[in-house]
């Protein structure tokens, strides 16, 4: 029977075929702009030559044919090169191979324990270290991409004295003299202000101050808030003491504001834990449920199986109201005045009823910004439910410091500062708006200024002392992790442009007698190794072998609830106002590229892709759909709107979006709008860390400065804040997330965790290849997905080398027997896990580490030409029938709680690649091992790979982006030509530098393969044992990954790990019905919701638009006839046909 | 009707032919001789800041190969020695030798020796030394009898076509990795006699040598 698949788009009227996920408002909306951008190739612009017409064009190329043709004579003969040994031999160093060297990467209070791989000397990446257990190896975006700040080519090169570049020994000499004159007056009228950290030598060196030098003040100060406020242990516990969370032990966990994936200290390890527990290898896994209510959209609340949009200021009571659900006691019943939610009785009961059938089990969880009242709520519930001690370990901490930047603003605008000493941070630029600190800066004696760029800190000091400070990477320190175990930082190479550390800098006010960084750290140590009666030079070097200090964790303390305490902390707590249109809550959060603004000069970061709002190279301020819709944000022509208006200027591809303006307390803030559903309906966000005026040629003038709106009274959030639109101004967004758009069908596959319980093979059942003849190997899905892991893992295993032709219709190339193209020893494939990956980004700064991917700048970004090889897609679905898109009226309201699904995708290296087919010049074949190779040198740029593949995936080099000024592209050969020496640093030597004009995209780290496979040969020497073990090697990304929920391996070994994961029963192929056999797989994803919750869905929200479209009730045709089981091709007996049958009546109230 | 062109143009035909074979003959041996390996490559022998004999060193005092070449068969690279590997010997042997000043000054100050380079990769080629040395690709395959040349030069053109000639066929060449360094040795047996020992190897060590794109270029 010939069957033909109708990929028209839908009549109006009529209901389409696939899931109806969306990326963006305006495809939900099929805005005409967006129709016209589905039916191309590329985005608008992203294929055309700026402002240069074709005759333009001919002319220009004329003329470089001509300079091409003098440079010939001289190139015949290839140039005289040299090779440069050594001198002298240095130890360890073999050319040709990388080093590692276990470190840490400081930030804050908690380090990430790091190795860094070096290139005879430099750095070139970043990993995590696994001896660390509780990280497992595992990093974040900001740790991949910190190696790109020690090569920026802005950072701070010399150190001033009133501006004039000064020596080192200068520097010392001023510093000593600093020291000997405080000494005179014990300190008085001296002042640090440095960031918080958890380094032990500073805390030692920090006490010797308090001793020495009594009347110095030592202030600490942090912009962005990510640990739990102590005043809550203080009062709850009337002890120093924070909280550890053991999510793998949590079955039941409730976050109240926390996004404990990203912003929290110890995500990683959270994020870790967290998807242990949500990770279904056996389809009776018992999976943890998640209760996230937020005011903003986090990727923990993404996260979430239920989802309360709540506004921050009202967390409070909604804590209290927990409470008393919860216990049953009045006794925090006043602070619950002012909550008001839909259906909130039943949504309190039955979550609280959810949380005591897990006593012991459960976990509360609040945001570090949130006030000490919630948190001193949430210790009680803890204790309520029995969680101290099961799933949240209370540790003791050093004192925090007793001084922080208000101190020092006041003191400073007393007169009493003499010496203001800097280490770090950026105060002029993030300190509270209300403590106009740049203008108290003026009233210091002196100003000596420790900082990695000339920021606006230095500018605003520039009569006083600028120190260039060093890279962690260059420099010796300690540090401690979240749960307090002491690493090192240790130098990978000697600091680039002589900086120094804040320890040295110290260490020379104290006058200590060696005040280098090796000797304090060296003296700290082995101090505390003497303890252990561990001998200090052997203690050392083990302590930097091991890039941890074993057992020097925090230790976990019995805490009892000290009611008194309590109730007086509460006693002050006053009811929270309304937040209205007028009074709106404005959210300050920490950017997921810049954190506090410190990575705001760093390109990898800044060009990722927000994770939920998909906006790079700048913050907005993020309105509800409802404050949109009030603010009348509504162009004509379109049912729902984004932050933009079609004028007859609009491109596609780019968000215009219109400028608002924030004013709270009197402070105003002008940044675009960008319309993000989920966040709760009059808080506006705004990410901090851009709008900076002084940092470097990345960073200087991307998006709006946050922290010109924020004062010391609400630094995680502020209320009674106005926002009005300012007519007639607009601003691009460089927003990547109507790129490449899918189409909605059924890319992520999602079932709740009953069905997947009794079906766990639920995805199988989904797709057009459940509909269509068995197309890989002899067997349909369905019929695959019965038989056992064993079986299934073999015949993966035998497929990968066969390539089976199947039972498609399309003459496929016969690939079996003698015409074997796949016959390598291994075969290549990877398992993404849907379920637990978090869409964090670490896995798409980690590749363009290691894959020297170029960063292409906003206006490119503009164009939809951004390089990443991973894309994290984000799709909203609401579930809703009556949609546009759906043929029908369209949503007459903009939706206001999606659901999230998120999904990273790359290069798939599909057996039948359809790339392979098109390429004019053989330039991406597939190799012996499956892998779908992309040789650069025969790449001629027609873009066919690029245009047939089904994933869009690939990506074009429209400029030499690595040799060209971002900012002069399209100056052609008169702009100026040459990479920086500083950024050639950071490039893997292992990869080739792609150019202008060749396509590129994900090589599964093709030069981590063949260099496993050659160190295995060169074991193997005259032997066969040539396959590579199980797990010797990683891909980058899968590396990075927090979550484990990338896996990469052998798919011809059938125990291997990624065989065993592909061989679980929700595995499934995107696009599967394409034939095309990717070898990046996916696993569908669950969710967990609570049948009791007033919001509870029996599907999730996409599958109920995708079967609402599939099978919808009451229909004729297709799906009516499959549910009344008339022998429909795809499902075997009249058994299976029940499941769906219930699912009709689940969706339309058994009317079906 | 009178003749509208002359006799001689009868002959145009021949020779524009043959004014077409002799361009595109010149066309073909310029770039034949300009732009290809086997040309340009072999035969380079640059002047090296020290005359440094391979045919002394390796020929006649027989030295091993990795006696300076240390990490072939750890790295991708065959280092060449540091000028500490040099002074090993010559503190004790020719120690005022005039032609040997940029080892003394090199070791002395730690500034590299400035070797001129012979054997050259393009920069998006991956060649590993470790892999073939340890399965039994020897020295001489690719770099020619250095043991007998007194400059070294370029012996074989390590063209892309060249490499995968071998790849293709690697009985050809295959001997006991114990063996690489001796550039003097050849199968006893003869010719058929080293296919048979390579065909034996090929099989049994599982030699598969890429001849995919990615086992070259990444």
């Amino acid at each position: 029977m010939k069957r033909k698949f109708d990929h028209s788009a839908p009549e109006q009227n009529e209901a389409p075929t696939g899931p109806r996920y969306w990326r963006s408002l305006d495809e939900l909306a099929e805005t005409p702009g967006f129709q016209e951008q589905m039916a191309r190739e590329f985005p608008e612009g992203a294929d055309n030559l700026n402002g240069v017409d074709r005759r333009r064009f001919f002319k220009l190329m004329a003329a470089s044919f001509a300079l091409g043709g003098v440079g010939l004579a001289a190139g015949c003969r290839r140039p005289e090169s040299h090779i440069l040994a050594y001198g002298k031999s240095v130890e360890n160093i073999i050319p040709g191979l990388p080093l590692y060297y276990a470190s840490a990467f400081p930030i804050r209070r908690n380090a990430i324990p790091v190795l860094a791989e070096t290139h005879q000397g430099r750095p070139t990446k970043i990993e995590g270290n696994p001896t660390f257990a509780p990280y497992g190896g595992a990093t974040n975006a900001y740790a991949q991409a910190s190696v790109l700040d020690l090569y920026d080519p802005d950072r701070s090169t010399t150190s001033t004295i009133k501006g004039s570049a000064a020596t080192a020994a200068q520097i010392n000499d001023l510093l000593a003299a600093i020291g000997s004159e405080a000494r005179a007056s014990k300190g008085a009228g001296l002042v640090f202000l440095a960031e918080s950290s958890g380094s032990p030598t500073r805390e030692r060196l920090v006490a010797k101050l308090k001793r020495e030098l009594p009347a110095a003040v030592w202030a600490e100060y942090d912009a962005v808030l990510d640990e739990v406020p102590v005043a809550a242990a203080k009062a709850a516990f009337a002890r120093d003491v924070k909280p550890l969370y053991r999510f793998a032990q949590a079955k039941r966990i409730v976050s109240l504001d926390a996004d404990f994936f990203a912003s929290e200290s110890g995500s990683i390890g959270y994020t870790r834990d967290f998807a242990k527990g949500r990770k279904a290898l056996t389809k009776d896994a018992d999976l943890n449920r998640l209760y996230a209510v937020e005011s903003t959209f986090t990727l923990t609340g993404s996260m979430a199986d239920h989802r309360l949009r709540l506004a921050s200021s009202h967390l409070l009571a909604f804590a209290a109201a927990l409470h008393g659900a919860v216990t049953g006691s009045k006794q925090l019943e006043k602070l619950t005045a002012g909550l008001q939610f839909k259906d909130q009785e039943k949504w309190l009961a039955a979550c609280a009823a959810d949380l005591l059938a897990h006593k012991g089990k459960s976990l509360i969880v609040a945001g570090a910004h949130l006030p000490a009242e919630v948190h001193a709520v949430v210790y009680a519930l803890n204790v309520a439910l029995g969680s101290v001690g099961n799933t949240v370990d209370f540790v003791a901490i050093p004192a925090p410091a007793s001084a922080g930047i208000a101190e020092v603003a006041k003191a400073l605008e007393a007169g009493a500062v003499k010496t203001l000493v800097i280490l770090g941070g950026n105060p002029v630029y993030n300190a509270p708006a209300d403590l106009e600190f740049a203008a108290a800066l003026k009233k210091a004696g002196q100003v000596v200024r420790l900082g990695y760029h000339v920021d606006e800190t230095s500018a605003a000091a520039s009569s006083g002392v600028h120190i260039a400070s060093a890279h962690y990477l260059e420099s010796w320190g300690d540090a401690r992790t979240a749960d307090g175990t002491i690493v090192p930082v240790q130098p990978m190479i000697l600091p680039l442009f002589g900086g120094v550390t804040e320890i040295e800098v110290l260490a020379r006010v104290l006058g200590e007698a060696k005040p280098d960084g090796y000797s304090l750290v060296y003296e700290t140590i082995a101090g505390l190794n003497a303890l252990g009666g561990v001998d200090g030079e052997k203690g050392f070097r083990q302590f930097l072998h091991d890039g941890l200090l074993a057992g020097s964790a925090y230790k976990s303390v019995d805490v009892s609830l000290n009611a008194a305490g309590l109730s007086m902390l509460l006693a002050s707590a006053t009811a929270p106002s309304a937040v209205t249109k007028d009074a709106l809550e404005v959210r300050f959060i920490t950017d997921a590229k810049t954190d506090d603004g410190r990575f705001n000069n760093n390109g990898w970061l800044q060009e990722c892709p927000e994770p939920i709002t998909k906006i790079s190279w700048d913050n907005a301020i993020l309105v509800s759909p409802r404050l949109g819709k009030e603010l009348g944000i509504e162009p004509g022509g379109s049912l729902i709107q984004v932050a933009r208006k079609e004028f007859g200027t609009f491109q596609q591809g780019k968000e215009q979006a219109f400028v608002g303006e924030i004013t709270v307390d009197g402070r105003t803030l002008r940044a675009p709008i960008h319309i993000q559903p989920g966040l709760s309906n009059y808080t506006v966000a705004i990410a901090l860390g851009y709008g900076r005026s002084a940092t470097g040629r990345v960073g200087t003038g991307i998006g709006a400065n946050a922290y010109a709106i924020r004062s010391s009274n609400g630094l995680g959030y502020a209320t009674g804040a106005k926002l009005a639109i300012v007519p007639g101004e607009f601003a691009f967004l460089a927003n990547t997330q109507e790129h490449w758009s899918m189409e909605g069908r059924d890319i992520v596959r999602e079932a709740n965790l009953d069905e997947f319980r009794n079906n766990p093979g639920f995805v199988a059942g989904m797709g057009m290849e459940a509909h269509s003849p068995a197309v890989y190997g002899d067997m349909k899905p369905e019929e695959f997905a019965k038989l056992s892991r064993e079986e299934r893992a073999k015949i993966t295993a035998e497929r990968s080398a066969s390539t089976p032709r199947g039972g498609s219709l399309m003459e496929t190339p016969d690939y079996s027997g003698k015409n074997a193209h796949l016959d390598g020893v291994h075969q290549w494939g990877m398992s993404i896990d849907l379920n637990t990956c978090i869409g964090c980004n670490a896995c798409v700064i980690a590749c363009q580490a290691e894959n020297n991917i170029p960063i292409v700048g906003k206006d490119q970004v503009l164009r939809g030409r951004e390089m990443h090889w991973i894309r994290l897609d984000r799709y909203y679905s609401d579930g809703k029938l009556e949609g546009g898109a759906f043929g029908g009226p369209g949503n007459a309201e903009l939706p206001e709680d999606p659901q999230v699904s998120l999904q990273p995708v790359g290069c798939m290296h599909c057996e039948l690649a359809p790339c392979e087919t098109v390429c004019p010049v053989n330039a991406t074949v597939h190799d012996q091992e499956g892998l779908n190779t992309m040789a650069y040198n025969r790449c001629i740029g027609t873009r066919y790979c690029a245009n047939n593949c089904p994933y869009k995936v690939r990506r074009f080099n429209f400029f030499d982006y690595n040799q060209r000024q971002l900012d002069s592209l399209y100056m052609g050969p008169l702009g100026k030509k040459g990479m920086p020496e500083l950024v050639k640093m950071v490039k893997n030597p292992d990869v080739t530098v792609r150019m202008r004009g060749v396509m590129e995209k994900c090589t599964y780290c093709v030069q981590r393969i063949q260099q496993a496979k050659i160190a295995q040969k060169v074991k193997a020497g005259a032997s066969n044992n040539v396959e590579i073990p199980d797990g010797t090697f990683n891909v980058a990304c899968a590396q990075a990954c927090p979550a484990e929920a990338i896996v990469f391996g052998n798919i011809k070994d059938p125990n291997s790990r990624v065989s065993q994961m592909k061989a679980l029963e929700q595995d499934y192929q995107l696009l599967g019905y394409l034939n095309i056999r990717p070898r990046t797989t996916y696993l569908g994803k669950l969710r967990n919701p609570n049948p009791e919750m007033p919001d509870y869905a029996a599907l999730p929200l996409s599958r109920k638009e995708y079967e609402s479209k599939n099978h919808p009730a009451g229909m004729h045709g297709h799906g009516a006839t499959e549910h009344s089981g008339s022998g429909h091709d795809s499902h075997g007996s009249k058994e299976e046909h029940k499941p769906h049958a219930s699912l009709g009546k689940i969706l339309f109230g058994g009317n079906s | 009707m009178s003749n509208l062109f002359p006799k001689s143009v009868n002959k145009l035909p021949l020779q524009i032919l043959i004014f077409i074979g002799l361009t595109v003959g010149v066309v073909l041996a310029g770039v034949t001789y300009y732009a290809t390996p086997k040309y340009t490559r072999v035969g380079y022998a640059p002047q090296q800041p020290v005359p440094f004999s391979h045919a002394l060193h390796a020929g006649q005092l027989g030295l091993d190969c990795r006696y300076c070449h240390s990490n072939v068969e750890k790295s991708g690279h065959s280092n060449v020695p540091t000028a500490q590997t040099c002074m090993n010997c010559h503190n004790q042997i020719k120690t005022d030798s005039p032609l040997l000043a940029p080892v003394r000054a090199s070791y002395a100050s730690g500034d590299p020796v400035p070797w001129v380079k012979i054997h050259q990769a393009p920069d998006y080629v991956y060649f590993n030394h470790s892999v073939h040395v340890a399965r039994g690709v020897s020295c001489v395959e690719c770099h020619g009898k250095i043991n007998e040349m007194e400059v070294v030069h370029h012996s074989k053109p390590l063209s892309m076509s060249w490499c995968l000639e071998c790849h293709r066929a690697p009985e050809k060449v295959l001997r006991d990795p114990k063996l690489v360094t001796n550039l003097d040795w050849k199968h006893p047996g003869g010719a058929e006699a080293q296919l048979e020992q390579g065909k034996k190897f090929v099989h049994d060590w599982n030699v598969q040598p890429p001849q995919s794109c990615s086992g070259c270029h990444r």
